[in-house]
């Protein structure tokens, strides 16, 4: 799958878990950049990621992961 | 030994004297050996056994999991220390919590005590260093952090002075490593870290100890006041708490600064915040962090919980079903965070459970809260009404400070339903403030003190004020500390004659 493809996978999710269809995430997305994603949303936002690309993140993953860049890195390397 | 003796800050000196006068590439062991000599001096010398043993233990379970990559030996590794540190804490500060309520719940039945309480020493700094340490160990367990190959290299991270005792909680992967690299002396770091060691000590010795008398004078007879009382004592109580536990991270982090190691900040002006979960992330905030990510985030991603969370969308609806799991997780969570200030129910309501009822009840009513907001046309950033927010919880906080401070829980009761009764409002009016512990001058010091914390707090939102200070000329530089130092001598309550308060998060 290429980055471009998995981005558009990867923001179906987020709109979904957040409830917002205008999101477009980026390399340079952080937590900062969306109004809900607090710690809470981030566990929620791991499980439904998991469960879209059928790949599980360790938990130093889900604490170490500092933007949507790296996120996806981590998804790209175990799906292909 | 506290940080506000005057051992203390000769301990202190000697030890950054000395510090740069050796060869740098020295100074972690001169550091290690200061940590061992400043535990040996603060209590029982013979209680430095259990964060040595802490140390070593997760040295070995490290060592295991450097060596192997198999996932069962790692895993046992961990779990076999964390069932040894967690299980020490439990031991030591907890086992009389859970003795003392079966006790509880016999004696409502009809029955005496059933089980006979233990008494232990407990070593000092043990929830802060265990955590530390604890933290460090799932780190590497989860290959975000380095083993450490030196055992005194991990004894000096899992010992260091300025922060056993009362934190902030450090994590090696962020904080480790600078510990054990030298450090050439540099003007303008000490200054700046010695800057701030006045300033702590200016909120401890200045304002702290000043509330302090208030606090005692209404809380260690609390049946002989009622109403505004309460109020006054409790709002007092939550600027001692505030300013005895910022302030002494003032100095643990100022003093960790002469040495070059810079320490992870620990409150964020937490009364300016605007809801409970942010007033979370803006006080205490290492004891949060570590919280979530050492056990929240695994919590909810346990097997157990994925089944819960399921099974709550299936039945009721995606945005309410993971809303529940959610609380329930919380639950969980805010007990532990209520249960690490102590094995008293008083704790874990007030540190705890009474957060978590305040944060559920804030996301459940927070359509209603929005629905009034459109009816009544109000801008929800209107600046009246995040003024009211702040102060809704800051009086939602010191419910919480009541349960924190008062003798036992019912106490706790007691004292809340007492303030209900606000008919002797006019004690603010009538001198009888004054007699509360503090007269009209050392009141109007405290007043003052408490607008120039918050003239600073509101200063240092915009930019480091001691960077602000050094910008301007030689002379206003020093008449501002300078001023501040002899306000601190002149003014604070300190010396041979008075017996100064610990840092109240020391008991912790």
């Amino acid at each position: 799958m290429t980055r471009e493809a998995a981005y558009e996978k990867l923001n179906e999710v987020f709109r979904d878990v957040f409830d917002d269809e205008e999101i477009a995430v980026n390399d340079s997305t952080t937590s900062n950049d969306i109004a809900d994603w607090d710690s809470l949303e981030h566990i929620n936002l791991i499980a439904a990621v998991e469960q879209e690309f059928g790949m599980k993140f360790s938990m130093g993953q889900v604490v170490a992961m500092k933007n949507v860049g790296e996120m996806m890195d981590i998804i790209l390397s175990q799906i292909s | 030994m506290s940080f506000t003796s005057f051992y203390f800050l000769c301990f202190y000196a000697c030890v950054l004297i000395i510090y740069y006068l050796i060869p740098a590439k020295l100074q972690w062991i001169f550091l290690l050996v200061s940590s061992a000599a400043y535990y040996l001096l603060s209590g029982n010398g013979i209680l430095i056994l259990y964060p040595v043993v802490a140390c070593l233990v997760a040295y070995a379970g490290i060592c295991v999991m450097g060596r192997t990559a198999d996932v069962k030996k790692r895993r046992l590794a961990l779990v076999g220390v964390v069932v040894l540190l967690i299980g020490c804490l439990f031991l030591l500060k907890y086992i009389n919590f859970g003795i003392n309520t079966v006790n509880g719940i016999a004696g409502l039945l009809g029955f005496g005590d059933i089980i006979t309480g233990f008494h232990f020493m407990i070593p000092l700094g043990i929830s802060f260093y265990t955590f530390s340490i604890l933290g460090y160990v799932i780190d590497v367990y989860n290959q975000i952090a380095q083993p450490q190959k030196n055992f005194f290299k991990m004894a000096l991270y899992g010992m260091y002075f300025p922060v056993i005792l009362s934190g902030p909680i450090i994590r090696y992967r962020e904080d480790g490593e600078q510990f054990f690299q030298p450090h050439p002396f540099e003007y303008k770091r000490v200054v700046f870290g010695m800057q701030r060691m006045l300033w702590g000590f200016f909120k401890t010795l200045v304002i702290s100890e000043r509330m302090n008398l208030v606090v005692n004078t209404v809380y260690d007879n609390y049946a002989n006041y009622t109403g505004v009382y309460i109020w006054v004592a409790t709002i007092c109580y939550a600027f001692q708490l505030y300013t005895n536990f910022s302030g002494g991270m003032d100095i643990a982090l100022g003093m960790s600064q002469t040495f070059g190691i810079k320490l992870p900040e620990n409150f964020e002006t937490p009364f300016f915040a605007k809801t409970i979960s942010e007033y979370w992330r803006r006080w205490h905030i290492t004891l949060g962090v570590w919280m979530k990510e050492y056990v929240f985030y695994p919590l909810l991603r346990t097997h157990a919980f994925s089944e819960l969370g399921k099974r709550c969308r299936e039945k009721l609806g995606k945005k309410r079903g993971k809303q529940v799991t959610t609380f329930i997780a919380m639950f969980i969570l805010w007990f532990t965070v209520g249960i690490w200030h102590g094995g008293d129910w008083k704790f874990v309501i007030g540190s705890g459970l009474l957060h978590w009822f305040y944060i559920v009840m804030g996301e459940l009513l927070n359509p209603v809260y929005g629905r009034i907001m459109r009816k009544c046309h109000m801008n929800g950033d209107n600046g009246w009404v995040n003024g009211w927010r702040i102060v809704r919880t800051f009086l939602l906080v010191n419910i919480g400070f009541v349960f924190f401070r008062a003798d036992s829980t019912i106490a706790a009761c007691r004292m809340l339903a007492g303030a209900i009764h606000v008919g002797n409002i006019g004690m603010l009016f009538d001198g009888s403030l004054f007699s509360m512990g503090l007269d009209l001058i050392e009141f109007t010091i405290a007043i003052a003190s408490l607008f120039i914390l918050l003239t600073v707090s509101i200063l240092q939102q915009k930019e480091d004020v001691r960077e602000r200070i050094a910008r301007k000329n030689i002379v206003v530089r020093w008449i501002i500390w300078y001023a501040l130092l002899f306000y601190v001598i002149l003014l604070g309550y300190y010396g041979p004659g008075y017996s100064a308060a610990e840092f109240i998060y020391q008991g912790f």
